[in-house]
């Protein structure tokens, strides 16, 4: 059965294979003259807890600098879903639209085996690649992650063990769509969409709450610039703690201007602050096996999903 | 003792349209059925119910004795061939085998190699012309050592030439594992030649089933003067009723000898027979005659 996995997929997992190897290619190009900046500017030094005067300006700049090439790595994110659905999509909505599935499945394996053989051994693939790409991806952001922590969606979502759970559910969903749509362009499309859905929900409404959330009064009234965890939110609050719109704000500050006030002065007198909300950089691994958790599971159940159907679906 | 291929009451309904309905039929061991019927009489559908690709909405099925959507096992001893040969047409030759080997417990290498000749294997399936793509299909299906071979519309997009090729592979296969062999097909002289049994679908179910001998012996061809239509003695029912200016002939199923003088009796051929019936499934059965001119006349 491994041949006729690979003879069938063949195309698909080179094609994956040359993605990984392309990235790792364009990571080794481009990671270098980072590097090289980060120990030219002894950053390492410049880093929490250790905060010497002329610091910021030196992060600032290493920030600018490079910010073209970590706008471009964020791309990545897409990689893990595009693998999974490309190879999952066409798994059964191929052999559906070429008629083969009355060949495949009259043969002496059950369709149940054939599904399950052939999800295991593309999974285990699609997962070897991810990891690759987790892997480069790590490599690559190392810099940025000592500057900016790892806990930030830029960071977070391209390294570590989430990226296999993502592509994992993403081969699932492709299956399942493909298994109910029959076509592999319909099943492609509803696939990718309904990944990105679960993905961005799950980033925008679960990610945030799998630990609470821990408070930082800042100093300041600006919003810290350096802070390695995931801010969520930063708000000024007043003496009882109530949230300050930013069009109170903004009046509040018109206001300190035509009375000639400095504004910081202006709201410390006020008896606001500034709280910080945000997750801490130190919860990164808990954070990433809880999201992986949640996709290995999310995949398990369209998988099993799928499974039931293929048995029950008449062909 | 099961026949290879048993229904009983078997229907299957597509969204509120049977496809399939109250068909009772055996397949008995070691014989070559041909499976007729007019379009949409449900021949596909038998055949996808016996491989367990569709599940029956009424009645039983059972294949090798077992039923196919629970035992994938009786599957595997099933040799099926899906209309249109279905094929990876990426695939070489070399490769659909080894995809067979791949996914079958019984595997006959050498069976199937026999029965592809001279066939390149390193020839591509979309390469491959009709014939030699079913050739192809065939092998795969009888590969298994199948106890049954179900083949659907396999003549359809051969030419005479190759349809007869095809027919000498099945023969050869089929004699090498003395399998049971159901060929589902409209076209009626690939019947004639190859199979010693007919089943002949129709809307309310089996219409015809019998060896091909029993089935042109209760048949018969009677020719006269027109005239209207009561009992006659010996026929058990009239298939069709042709006029033809005062001649009137009718194909009749007979339950003994017709031995009214008034009638001509000859024998029929096999395909001028189901083609009558395939006709009388989509036109309605010829009405009875009308009292008022039955009392007219006696």
């Amino acid at each position: 059965m491994a041949w006729v996995i690979w003879r069938q997929h063949r195309l698909q997992l080179l094609a994956v294979g040359g993605l990984v190897l392309l990235v790792a290619v364009a990571a080794v190009a481009t990671a270098l003259p980072v590097r090289a900046a980060y120990h030219r500017q002894a950053l390492s030094s410049c880093l929490p807890p250790a905060l010497r005067p002329g610091c910021e300006l030196i992060v600032g700049h290493f920030r600018s600098e490079f910010a073209a090439r970590a706008a471009v790595a964020r791309w990545l994110i897409l990689l893990p879903g595009l693998a999974g659905v490309l190879i999952g999509a066409p798994l059964l909505a191929r052999e559906f639209e070429h008629g083969t599935y009355r060949l495949a499945w009259t043969q002496g394996i059950s369709r149940q085996r054939w599904l399950l053989s052939k999800t295991a051994l593309l999974g285990l693939a699609v997962v070897a690649a991810s990891l690759a790409l987790a892997g480069v991806a790590m490599w690559w952001r190392e810099p940025f992650d000592h500057v900016d922590g790892r806990m930030s969606p830029a960071a977070f979502d391209v390294e570590g063990i989430v990226v296999p759970a993502y592509a994992l559910f993403a081969l699932a969903v492709g299956i399942l769509a493909g298994l109910v749509l029959r076509r592999t362009l319909a099943a492609l499309s509803v696939a990718a969409a309904a990944f990105v859905a679960v993905r961005l929900g799950v980033e925008k409404l679960l990610r945030p709450r799998y630990l609470p959330p821990l408070h930082q009064v800042a100093s300041g009234l600006s919003a810290p610039t350096r802070s390695r965890g995931w801010v969520l939110d930063n708000a000024l609050v007043d003496t009882l703690g109530r949230k300050i719109t930013t069009g109170r704000e903004d009046l509040a500050v018109l206001h300190a201007q035509r009375a000639s006030v400095d504004p910081q002065q202006y709201f410390s007198s006020l008896g606001w602050r500034r709280v910080i909300t945000f997750q801490p950089p130190d919860r990164f691994w808990v954070f990433q096996g809880i999201e992986a958790a949640i996709f290995v599971a999310l995949a398990a159940v369209v998988l099993l999903a799928a499974v039931a159907l293929v048995r029950r679906r008449p062909a | 003792m099961s026949a290879p291929l048993e229904t009983v009451a078997l229907g299957k309904r597509f969204r509120g349209r049977w496809a399939l309905r109250d068909c009772t039929l055996r397949a008995p061991e070691q014989t070559v059925v041909g499976l007729t019927g007019p379009n949409g009489a449900g021949k596909s559908t038998l055949l996808s119910l016996a491989v367990g690709l569709l599940e029956p909405t009424e009645g039983t099925i059972r294949v090798l004795g077992r039923d196919p959507r629970r035992s994938a096992d009786a599957i595997a001893e099933v040799g099926y061939v899906a209309q249109d040969a279905p094929l990876y047409r990426s695939f070489t030759v070399a490769e659909t085998l080894e995809f067979a080997r791949a996914t079958n417990v019984r595997w006959d290498g050498a069976l199937a190699d026999e029965l592809l000749g001279g066939l390149s294997r390193q020839t591509r399936v979309s390469a491959l012309t009709p014939g030699e793509r079913s050739r192809l299909a065939l092998a795969v299906a009888l590969g298994k050592r199948p106890g049954l071979v179900l083949l659907d519309e396999p003549f359809a997009r051969l030419d005479p030439l190759a349809a007869r090729a095809f027919l000498q592979v099945l023969m050869d296969g089929v004699a090498e594992t003395g399998a049971t062999v159901v060929i589902a097909t409209r076209v009626v002289t690939d019947i004639e030649r190859a199979c010693e049994r007919i089943v002949l679908l129709g809307e309310g179910g089996v219409r015809l089933d019998g060896t091909v001998e029993e089935l042109l012996e209760s048949h018969r061809l009677l020719t006269g003067v027109r005239r209207p239509l009561g009992r006659i003695r010996g026929v058990e029912e009239i298939v069709r009723a042709r006029h033809s200016g005062r001649q009137l002939t009718l194909l009749v199923r007979t339950n003994g000898p017709v031995l009214d003088p008034t009638w001509t009796v000859e024998p029929i051929g096999l395909e001028e027979l189901l083609l009558a019936y395939m006709a009388t499934v989509e036109l309605p059965t010829p009405r009875p005659p009308e009292p008022s001119r039955l009392r007219w006349h006696g």
